[in-house]
């Protein structure tokens, strides 16, 4: 099978055309990132996450509002996987104070359901957790064995055979797994993964993952001003840059648009960037590669014509490899799971413009380079 | 043919190597399914014995028949060990960072830790750090120098210059993280979690992975929790030795009930083969804790790891309670004391219930080389009160064993050879300066020299890590398929060829991360799916080649050499650039990033060996034998 054989479209000619859909669609990113923003994950922002998985399908509304007055300000629900998965999220890391009693209260009807008349004191209380005391080992062991598998999260005080304390956390996943367990005692869920993480960590993250993507983009100048020629290094990162603001652009314009799909940034996601930055370079690379080696041979030829060759003889290259690589990564959006789906959307997306912007913006760039300084390109 | 031959031989080499790399990780999910086969079987008997046991305690018995089938047989263990381990996403368990709390530990070292231009400067220093991420000391230091305040007048002695202070800080801040690791890394040994992975990161940062754990609570606890560093006497061989005989005869008679065995008690004095089942059916109590000196002039035994759960549960029967005196107890050493076929020995002691003595009263502890005897020791000294108490107890048990207990477990029990009036002890006996420094941690731990903070803990449950596995390994045939039916369409014959070679990346990608031991994570899958999309690229720029040079009129012969020369420039630069993004991704993740970063490269570097040598080889086979080349 063949296709596109010998090609010769005229591309750089489209340049200016090409300028004006690259300009207007990061154009409308900026706007919409300036104004919406993006949307960060907890790996980003801090908080608590968790997804719970339900037996029964549930409504998202429906468990909204039965969070929607526990005392812990804005939540957020949003579906997980399929409709019987949740995901449930606060920027809280701790149980405020007015709430503490309220968890401890429900922590001890607990108790009560399952060992009527049991003895309890509280001996010890920190700020995510609180240590109870039993009249007997025993019950202490039993108490810890059964609340542990009504779903708390439990630990004898000690190890020690006389060890009466039992530790209870308390925090904000234990107090929203228990509201629902009340409110929805027909539906029973498992959880899927919780998630706490500090403020801290998210700052540092996020000056991480600005650093590895410019760090990426200077390695890359660097290396290819090395091997072909200054203009091609500038060509490519602004190549580069535009793909990275482009598909940021586009994930702030998504976010909440399409239904299922929970676009935002998370580490997996900055991943998918870098990974972009990867992929698009590849693409641009062999685009480069072929300009060199047309300019060594037709030394006379104008620096236009050789890059469009270029261009023509490398677009069956680019059209197979870039359609294998959509291949499988639309198989990862769909078929890969809800943790990968917007890593896979961003790579997606990058593909798409990754190839685009080598043909366009890259190529296109060392022309415009070249002519505004009036420079001879040689090898 | 034979000009091919050292090719043949090295790809044949490199698949078969991969394939061995790889056999582990087959056998251990074989073995798994063994195991787990048998636990069923296991499972439905005990319940149909025993309808009303609860939920809790059959998992406890199943967990606890699981390891010792598991530990039955050694080559289990073996192919665990070498198997492509999975990250936590995908095997379920918890995450967990910790970061030890240096602003708590110089509190504690500064001479007036209450002075409120101290307290200012601190909490200055600390919400620096926290943007920052230098190191507390350094930050404090410098607050100090811009105030012109000699540090002397909080740290150290008023002659000390701020050099030497600041550099005795950086070092006690360095040795609380390495301490803090340590004392967690024993903990999480203790507990019996399975491949825990305890890291440093950054300057004082502590990343623990559990696989497997689910009482979130109960392992936070065990984390940062204070160890208890205790004293207790050893009893000696006269006090010992009858009570294993008698706990020996009790054990041998109810056990032998238990299992409506008639078998007569023998007198004891007959000389048996102590590795023969009568030994151990008569014997139950010594045939698992094997005594180091028959003669009974020390009371030391050693069990098998393998045994020490059955020795607790024998030790926790009512009947053998009874006769273990209410005010001793028997606990074990805290690490191997011997390793024979390869199953690791521990030392079983009875010391007294009560300590003598808790960590609280040491001050300091150095492992070092005795310059006389170049002996490894380690000096021990304790504050005035515990000093006072210490004399008392060494002076009255002189040629007693003092054993030293971290968290239930002895790390090292001492004879004591004098009474020592000033508390500073010197411990000699260790093996080497290794298990000295290990002990002078140990000695240090009664009290974590600062707190540990859990600033990001993570939980994965079993069944999202099994959903992800399932749709990892979908994702990852589906992809495959598609990619290989489209360069069959597109290449005909020689995208089989592509094909082959897409294959081969694969098992060489999984190879390699066996052999590096690396850990497979969601995102590493997601990286094998995205270079199964991304390795025919070498493929495909060849391919195009080979036509552009078969349309100029080229033989087979001379369009596959320079259709592959031509296109060494572009493979070569444009893997290199990717490459290098993934270097930056690898340093920038942790964890399942990391995961992903790796595949990636080994996915480039694999895939860029099927394309040059694989399929090369393959071509240059054809035209040899003068076959048609024709791409697509």
């Amino acid at each position: 099978m063949r296709f596109v054989d010998n090609l010769n479209i005229d591309f750089l000619s489209k340049r200016k055309k090409a300028y004006v859909i690259s300009a207007v669609i990061l154009v409308l990113g900026i706007i919409s990132l300036l104004i919406r923003g993006v949307e960060l994950g907890i790996d980003f922002k801090g908080g608590t996450q968790i997804a719970l998985q339900f037996e029964n399908p549930v409504e998202i509304s429906d468990i909204r509002e039965n969070l929607d007055n526990i005392g812990l300000g804005n939540i957020e629900v949003k579906t997980f996987g399929g409709e019987t998965g949740i995901l449930v999220r606060t920027e809280l890391q701790e149980i405020p104070a007015d709430i503490f009693p309220k968890v401890i209260s429900a922590i001890e009807r607990s108790i009560e359901k399952n060992f009527p008349n049991t003895q309890t004191t509280i001996v010890d209380s920190t700020l995510n957790s609180v240590t109870i005391r039993f009249a007997t080992p025993e019950v202490a062991k039993d108490i810890n064995t059964k609340l542990f598998e009504e779903g708390f999260q439990t630990s004898l005080a000690t190890r020690a055979t006389e060890n009466l304390d039992v530790v209870f956390r308390v925090s904000i996943a234990d107090w929203i797994e228990e509201t629902l367990r009340e409110k929805l005692p027909d539906n029973r869920f498992d959880v899927l993964k919780e998630e706490i993480v500090g403020p801290k960590i998210g700052g540092e993250l996020k000056q991480d993952a600005i650093i590895a993507i410019v760090l990426a983009l200077i390695v890359i100048l660097i290396y290819l001003g090395f091997r072909f020629k200054f203009a091609f290094a500038i060509g490519a990162v602004a190549a580069l840059f535009h793909d990275v603001m482009i598909t940021l652009g586009v994930f702030s314009l998504l976010y909440g648009v399409i239904p299922g799909l929970n676009l935002e940034i998370s580490v997996s996601v900055v991943a998918a960037f870098l990974t972009l930055v990867g992929y698009s370079i590849n693409d641009t690379v062999v685009v480069f590669d072929r300009v060199r080696e047309n300019v060594k041979i037709h030394k006379t030829a104008p620096l236009e014509d050789n890059i469009n060759t270029a261009i023509n003889k490398t677009m069956r290259r680019t059209i197979v490899t870039s359609a294998t690589t959509l291949f499988v990564v639309t198989v990862l959006l769909f078929a890969g799971g809800e943790v990968l789906r917007g890593f896979a959307f961003t790579l997606f997306l990058g593909i798409l413009v990754g190839t685009y912007s080598s043909i366009f913006v890259a190529s296109s760039f060392v022309l415009e380079y070249a002519k505004s300084r009036k420079m001879k390109i040689e090898f | 043919m034979k000009e091919f031959r050292f090719r043949i031989f090295v790809i044949l080499g490199a698949i078969a190597l991969c394939l061995y790399l790889l056999y582990p990780t087959y056998a251990d999910y074989q073995n798994n399914k063994k195991i787990e086969t048998e636990i069923e079987t296991i499972k439905q008997t005990t319940l149909s014995n025993n309808p009303d046991m609860s939920d809790a305690d059959i998992e406890s018995f199943l967990e606890f028949k699981r390891d010792s089938i598991f530990n039955s047989d050694l080559s289990y263990r073996d192919t665990r060990e070498k198997r492509v381990k999975l990250g936590l996403d995908l095997q379920g368990g918890m995450y967990i960072v910790m970061e030890v709390n240096t602003a708590k530990l110089l509190e504690k070292l500064s001479k007036e830790p209450n002075d409120a231009t101290f307290i200012e400067i601190l909490t200055e220093a600390e919400n620096e750090i926290k943007v920052t991420g230098e190191n507390l000391v350094s930050t404090l230091a410098n607050k100090f120098q811009e105030r012109n305040i000699r540090l002397s007048r909080y740290f150290g002695s008023i002659r000390e210059d701020d050099a030497d202070i600041i550099s005795r800080l950086e070092e006690q801040e360095e040795d609380a993280v390495t301490r803090a690791i340590e004392i967690i890394r024993n903990r999480v040994d203790q507990y019996g979690v399975s491949e825990p992975s305890i890291q440093k990161q950054g300057s004082r940062r502590i990343i623990v992975e559990l696989p497997g754990i689910a009482k979130e609570e109960e392992a936070k606890r065990l984390l940062q929790g204070s160890a208890l560093l205790e004293f207790k006497l050893v009893r000696d061989a006269d006090f010992t030795f009858p009570i294993m005989t008698s706990i020996n005869s009790t054990l041998a008679k109810s056990l032998n009930v238990d299992t409506a065995d008639s078998a007569e008690v023998v007198d004891s004095n007959e000389v048996l083969d102590p590795d023969s089942e009568e030994f151990a059916k008569q014997n139950p109590f010594f045939s698992i804790a094997q005594l180091l000196d028959n003669q009974g002039r020390t009371a030391d035994a050693v069990v098998k790891d393998s045994d020490r759960q059955r020795l607790m549960n024998y030790l926790s029967r009512q009947e053998i309670q009874n006769i273990i005196p209410n005010d001793v107890e028997f606990i074990f050493g805290a690490k191997p004391f011997a390793t024979q076929d390869q199953e690791d020995y521990y030392l079983l002691y009875l010391v007294n219930k009560n300590s003598e003595l808790t960590g609280g009263v040491i001050v300091d502890a150095q492992a070092n080389i005795d310059p006389q005897t170049t002996e490894p020791i380690v000096n021990m000294q304790m504050n005035s009160e515990g000093a006072r108490e210490w004399a008392r107890i060494t002076g009255s048990n002189v040629g007693k064993r003092c054993a030293i207990i971290l968290d239930g477990f002895v790390y090292s029990a001492p004879v004591i050879n004098e009474k020592i009036p000033s508390g500073s002890s010197r411990i000699s006996g260790s093996e080497d300066l290794n298990e000295a420094k290990l002990l002078e941690i140990v000695l240090k731990a009664g009290a974590l020299p600062a707190p540990v903070d859990v600033i990001e803990e993570r939980t994965v449950g079993p069944s999202l890590g099994q959903d992800s596995i399932n749709q990892g390994f979908n994702s990852t045939m589906i992809g495959f398929l598609l990619v290989a039916i489209f360069m069959i369409i597109y290449y005909k014959k020689s995208g089989t060829i592509a094909d082959l070679a897409l294959f081969f990346t694969i098992i060489f990608i999984m190879g390699i991360l066996a052999a590096f031991k690396a850990t497979l994570t969601l995102p590493g899958i997601a990286g094998i799916i995205l270079t199964i999309g991304m390795a025919v690229d070498a493929n495909v720029l060849i391919y195009e080649r080979i036509r552009e040079e078969l349309s100029t009129g080229k033989t087979a012969r001379a369009a596959i050499d320079s259709g592959y020369a031509n296109s060494y420039s572009a493979i070569f630069d444009s893997n290199i650039t990717t490459f290098f993004t993934g270097i930056i991704l690898y340093q920038f993740g942790s964890g399942p990033i990391q995961g992903f970063a790796l595949t990636l490269m080994i996915g480039i570097l694999s895939s860029l060996f099927s394309a040059l040598v694989i399929t090369r080889l393959v071509f240059d086979i054809m035209a040899a034998k003068g076959a048609k080349v024709k791409v697509g």
